[in-house]
């Protein structure tokens, strides 16, 4: 029902991911660019609603905001001494960069505009979530159950990572 | 509401295109709930709470205030207003000023969802659940945002524990939910009430005895995530001041308290439509009002308000008869307890439903008998609890 | 090519579900108080399932024909199979080195899975026949090796080791992705072969110069595995980060995995083959063998030169390894079945004499202390054994450098022969003349072994006779391949096939 709308929503979601994907590469402060990731991710799940894949848009809320963003936050805050000037982000060889990025970004725009995608027929919008679940059990259930595993051994390797070994801390008590 | 806006664009505003008309609308219902409804809502519970609290602590709570001290929460409201905003010394100024507008965001757009009636809801969207879980997690941003932004160790610490409990307990909740879920084949808050029905034997509370356990996973997780006592931790008295809000005053702070107890309300609307039928009213009364008149709407909404109420209840009388918990009691409890559980309900909830696909009245019924003797039971405590405390108070709430 | 179903497909993942299962059975062990207690039950049962994996593996290779699985996900061909046994090798391999390296005393079951782990991921990326699969994959070798190279908590460089892994990483995996993704949005399909016929069937058009972007993004990642340069400068330190046995397994299984999706993606969606002739001829417009080419040469020359100057074994052993992916990619360039068994046979001269010079290394390391070259001064006046190591080491790197009579001299001439049998003089000379270069630098070792003398007067120490006789076994598959190399040939002609159509 937004169609006529549409280019204004989409100039609005990239204004907000832009001006937050700025902000968090070149805020001077750690802890105010992992809270500028919240406008960042929360623009890109807009893009998913606005382009009629519902799930994956709540789905990006629900992983990047409630699990990623806070876990970065996590670390920010536990590390020790991150208000300090010193370990704070600095941009660094701009001069350098910013040609190069330039360079870069004029030359995929014009890639962008200048090939024939592959386009389909305009999907009509409608509910994904039960043709996704389809999907994850049928074609792509391989992928599914390798992530699984994948998600298994990380798990386990994380928490080896982060556990700290009991003999030490006895050691440290005495 | 497209109906709604449709009529509005022909009846009022037909000199502006449809999709500007909808976009007002939706605008306009949002802040119509946020105002009307939200707002008065969240202070009526203060006002509630305390008094059970009051009662439960053999005192009166408050009475002055309007008839039986109803309008008290105004007087708090308007006193809070005119207090002194104070922004501490050695705080993060823009994080300390955004944060509890986060909070209170994140808490309040998940009342775009909630199905109020069959037809009353802002938006049906086809993920509402997810939707609602994903709200949480702005306001978890928002938490973690005034300890920081406060710039005290309290703040701090009640600031991460509440963080890492709330993206703790969001997976027993996730689990929990799953089994209605499973049960109804669908996302959409308003369709898992349409699978259920008005009578408890219709409710997937006692649909079998998966869901009855996983209704009591989601009634723990959905407390622990709203900060509650008996897991309050993140603003422990007796620890952390009081947590992540220690710094703040005036207005400010009663954002953080205006999104706690409407956390409170979308927990009861939560558990209601998952597992206590939603709006659901009995075919024989809807008929005796006429199905498709406004009466009918407001029976549901009434029907609803009244589940959502004595959940509500439930959660408040917990809040001050169970102590505090510590910190790695209430983790134990999460991973080692409500997730492994959790799990076993799903799994178990989808062997049912292949093995019995129409449901077993039998297990039903047993399950209302043993909850009808637990509520039984529940109301014969609480009547001795009184009477040996001997309070004067007795069961008359209009003291 | 027919396309099955899971139902049909369950039984080629066979080897991998067994990999799966012995990875839950030792987190199962381990819930038992008792047998937790030993440190042997994990990795014997990893070895057990690892042999049973490579056992079914090879049964299969025989038993079932080749198909592609899952609804297109992957193609299970000889090429596949042999991927398989070869990276359940490498992780035989790997398991009983650290079971007797000093800096892994005591660690926990979590390596071992995730040494399955990883194991599992590299079948499955040789196997990969879809763009979602070849991204899952690397990211499965990948991420479970950012955590095992960050394993030794205690040493800071190895937490570094970690950290500039994960970080290089990342951003390979960012640009193959967005490469990835630029290909799809042309061709419109993730499966390999169906982007092969969709080039096929358009060969002009404005979507091939972001296929050609798309696709040197895409390399930029499957280089990363490989380390080639320029993508190479996570691999020296990582190398020397790591424990040393993970280091051993790093430079040999997951490049070997890297090295077959390159293989695969170049050979199958963007060439043609002709069965009767044997020959691959690239698409139009999207020849990237060229740019292989270059990055060969650049791979090798830098691998070679900056190994001259290292003073640290493991850095040293990086460096090798590096040149060597460089020899590899020269024969990958050339795009011909007989560069394809070129790169398989020189897999496996690499895999046996780069797992010997590492596990010499971790003798001389758990004797010394020392990861210094100097360690390896006076080898073979040594007590404990000392000869016997330095003879062995020697025929490694012999073997290294490619000179006769050893595996690796043969692998290097299947290697140049496939290059100048495609016409392409210029790369088998520059590949010659850093084969010169590396035989300074290998040298240097044998120098340290038998010309200086020992800094110190530890012994090797070496107890028993398994581990030194796995060594000497390497040591002597190294001189026995050099000579009758016969049943190789067979084995990598008969796995040189991939699917297409």
């Amino acid at each position: 029902m937004l169609d006529s709308l549409q280019p204004l929503v989409f100039g609005m979601l990239a204004l907000i991911i832009f001006i937050s994907a700025a902000f968090i590469t070149f805020s001077r402060n750690l802890i105010y660019s992992a809270f500028a990731l919240l406008g960042s991710f929360t623009g890109v799940a807009g893009l998913f609603a606005m382009l009629g894949a519902d799930f994956l848009a709540v789905v990006q809320l629900l992983v990047y905001i409630g699990g990623i963003m806070v876990l970065y936050l996590f670390a920010v805050l536990m590390t020790s001494g991150i208000g300090d000037v010193r370990l704070t982000n600095r941009s660094i060889a701009v001069k350098i960069a910013l040609p190069l990025a330039l360079v870069l970004f004029f030359s995929l725009g014009k890639l962008i505009f200048e090939t024939e995608w592959f386009a389909q027929q305009t999907v009509k919008i409608a509910p994904t979530t039960a043709a996704i679940g389809d999907l994850l059990l049928t074609k792509y259930l391989l992928p599914f159950e390798l992530v699984s595993v994948l998600l298994l051994s990380t798990l386990i390797g994380s928490v080896a990572l982060a556990r700290q070994e009991l003999r030490n801390s006895k050691e440290n008590h005495d | 509401m497209e109906n709604f806006a449709i009529h509005i664009h022909e009846s009022y505003l037909y000199g502006l295109p449809l999709s500007v008309v909808n976009l007002i609308v939706m605008f306009g219902a949002a802040f119509v709930v946020l105002l009307g409804f939200v707002a008065p809502f969240a202070g009526l519970l203060s006002f509630i709470e305390r008094r059970i609290a009051a009662r439960i602590q053999c005192r009166i709570g408050p009475n002055r205030v309007g008839p039986q001290g109803l309008l008290q929460f105004l007087a708090d409201g308007v006193k809070s207003l005119f207090k002194e905003d104070l922004i501490p010394k050695v705080a993060d100024k823009p994080l300390f000023i955004i944060a509890p507008y986060l909070v209170f965001l994140g808490m309040f757009t998940s009342f775009v969802v909630l199905p109020f009636s069959s037809q009353w809801i802002v938006a049906d969207l086809n993920v509402g659940i997810l939707y609602l879980f994903a709200t949480a997690a702005i306001t978890v941003v928002g938490l973690v945002m005034a300890g920081w932004g406060s710039g005290s160790k309290w703040s701090m610490l009640g600031g991460m524990r509440s963080a890492a409990q709330i993206i703790s307990y969001e997976i027993p909740t996730g689990l929990a939910a799953l089994t209605a879920i499973l049960l109804a084949g669908s996302l959409s808050l308003q369709e898992i009430i349409a699978a259920q029905g008005p009578h408890p034997w219709q409710w997937y509370f006692f649909d079998n005895p998966f869901t009855f356990i996983a209704f009591f996973i989601l009634f723990v997780a959905l407390v622990a995530e709203g900060n509650r006592a008996p897991f309050d931790l993140p603003e422990a008295e007796t620890e952390l001041v009081s947590g992540y809000n220690t710094e703040y005053s005036g207005m400010r702070f009663l954002f953080f308290f205006f999104a706690e107890w409407a956390h409170l309300y979308v927990l009861g609307a939560i558990l209601t439509t998952l597992f206590l039928g939603g709006w659901q009213v009995p075919e024989s009364l809807l008929a005796s009002v006429g199905a498709e008149s406004i009466a009918a709407r407001i029976l549901e909404l009434v029907f609803f308000q009244l589940k959502i109420y004595v959940l509500v209840f439930l959660v408040v009388q917990l809040r001050w008869t169970v102590p505090r918990v510590r910190m790695d009691q209430m983790m134990d409890m999460c991973w080692k307890y409500l997730v492994p559980i959790g799990f076993f309900c799903v799994a178990g909830v989808a062997i049912w439903m292949m093995l019995f696909p129409d449901g077993v009245s039998f297990v039903k019924y047993l399950l209302i008998a043993f909850s009808s003797a637990m509520v039984l039971y529940y109301f014969y405590k609480v009547y001795r609890n009184f009477k040996d405390s001997r309070a004067e108070l007795e069961l008359n709430p209009f003291v | 090519m027919q396309v099955l179903d899971n139902a049909a497909s369950f039984q080629y993942f066979l080897p991998e579900a067994i990999l799966g299962l012995t990875l839950l059975l030792i987190l199962i062990l381990d819930l038992n108080k008792e047998l937790s207690k030993s440190r042997l039950i994990a990795p014997w049962t990893a070895g057990v399932g690892l042999v049973l994996y490579i056992v079914v593996a090879l049964a299969l290779r025989v038993q079932l024909p080749e198909a592609i699985t899952f609804h297109g996900m992957m193609a299970n061909d000889a090429f596949t199979d042999f991927f398989r046994v070869f990276s359940g090798a490498s992780a035989l391999l790997a398991i009983f080195l650290s079971m007797h390296s000093k800096e892994l005393e005591g660690v926990k079951i979590e390596y071992w899975i995730l040494i399955l782990g990883i194991t599992l991921g590299m079948p499955v990326l040789a196997g990969a026949n879809n763009l979602l699969m070849i991204y899952l994959a690397m990211e499965m070798v990948s991420i479970l090796s950012y955590i095992i190279v960050g394993y030794l908590k205690k040493s800071r460089k190895s937490s570094e080791a970690a950290l500039k892994y994960v970080l290089y990483g990342a951003t390979a995996s960012g640009i193959m992705i967005y490469g990835l993704s630029i290909i799809f949005g042309v061709s419109g399909t993730l499966d390999v072969l169906e982007i092969q016929k969709f080039l096929v069937n358009n060969p002009v058009g404005t979507g091939r110069i972001a296929l050609f972007v798309g696709l040197v993004m895409t390399l930029a990642g499957f280089g990363y595995k490989i380390s080639a340069v320029p993508f190479h400068m996570w691999a020296p330190d990582v190398y020397q980060g790591a424990p040393t046995p993970v280091t051993a397994f790093l430079s040999v299984g997951p490049k070997a995995a890297g090295f077959a999706i390159l293989l695969r993606f170049t050979y199958t969606a963007l060439a043609q083959f002709n069965p009767e002739t044997g020959i691959f001829t690239p698409l139009k417009y999207l020849d990237i063998t060229g740019l292989m080419a270059v990055l060969a040469v650049l791979t090798m020359t830098v691998g070679n030169f900056l190994a001259i100057q290292q003073n640290n074994t493991k850095r040293f052993l990086a460096y090798s390894s590096i040149a060597h992916a460089g020899y590899m990619l020269i024969a990958a360039a050339t795009l011909s079945s007989l560069a394809l068994q070129g790169v398989l046979f020189y897999l496996i001269a690499y895999f046996i004499m780069n797992m010997g010079a590492f596990a010499v290394a971790i003798i001389v390391i758990n004797a010394t202390g020392s990861e210094e070259l100097t360690a390896f001064k006076g080898l073979a006046k040594r007590s404990g054994g000392g000869a016997l190591i330095a003879l062995l080491m020697m025929v490694f790197m012999v073997s290294l450098v490619g000179l006769p009579p050893t595996f690796g001299f043969v692998g290097k001439f299947y290697l140049f022969m496939s290059v100048i049998q495609a016409k392409l003089y210029w790369l088998a000379v520059i590949g010659m003349l850093n084969s010169v270069v590396s035989l300074y630098y290998y040298m240097r070792v044998v120098k340290h072994m038998y010309f200086d003398e020992p800094e110190d007067d530890k012994s090797l120490g070496l107890k028993g006779f398994v581990f030194p006789g796995v060594v000497a076994s390497l040591g002597l598959a190294t001189v026995v391949l050099g000579v009758y190399w016969g049943p190789i040939v067979t084995f990598v002609q008969e796995s040189a096939q991939l699917i297409s159509k």
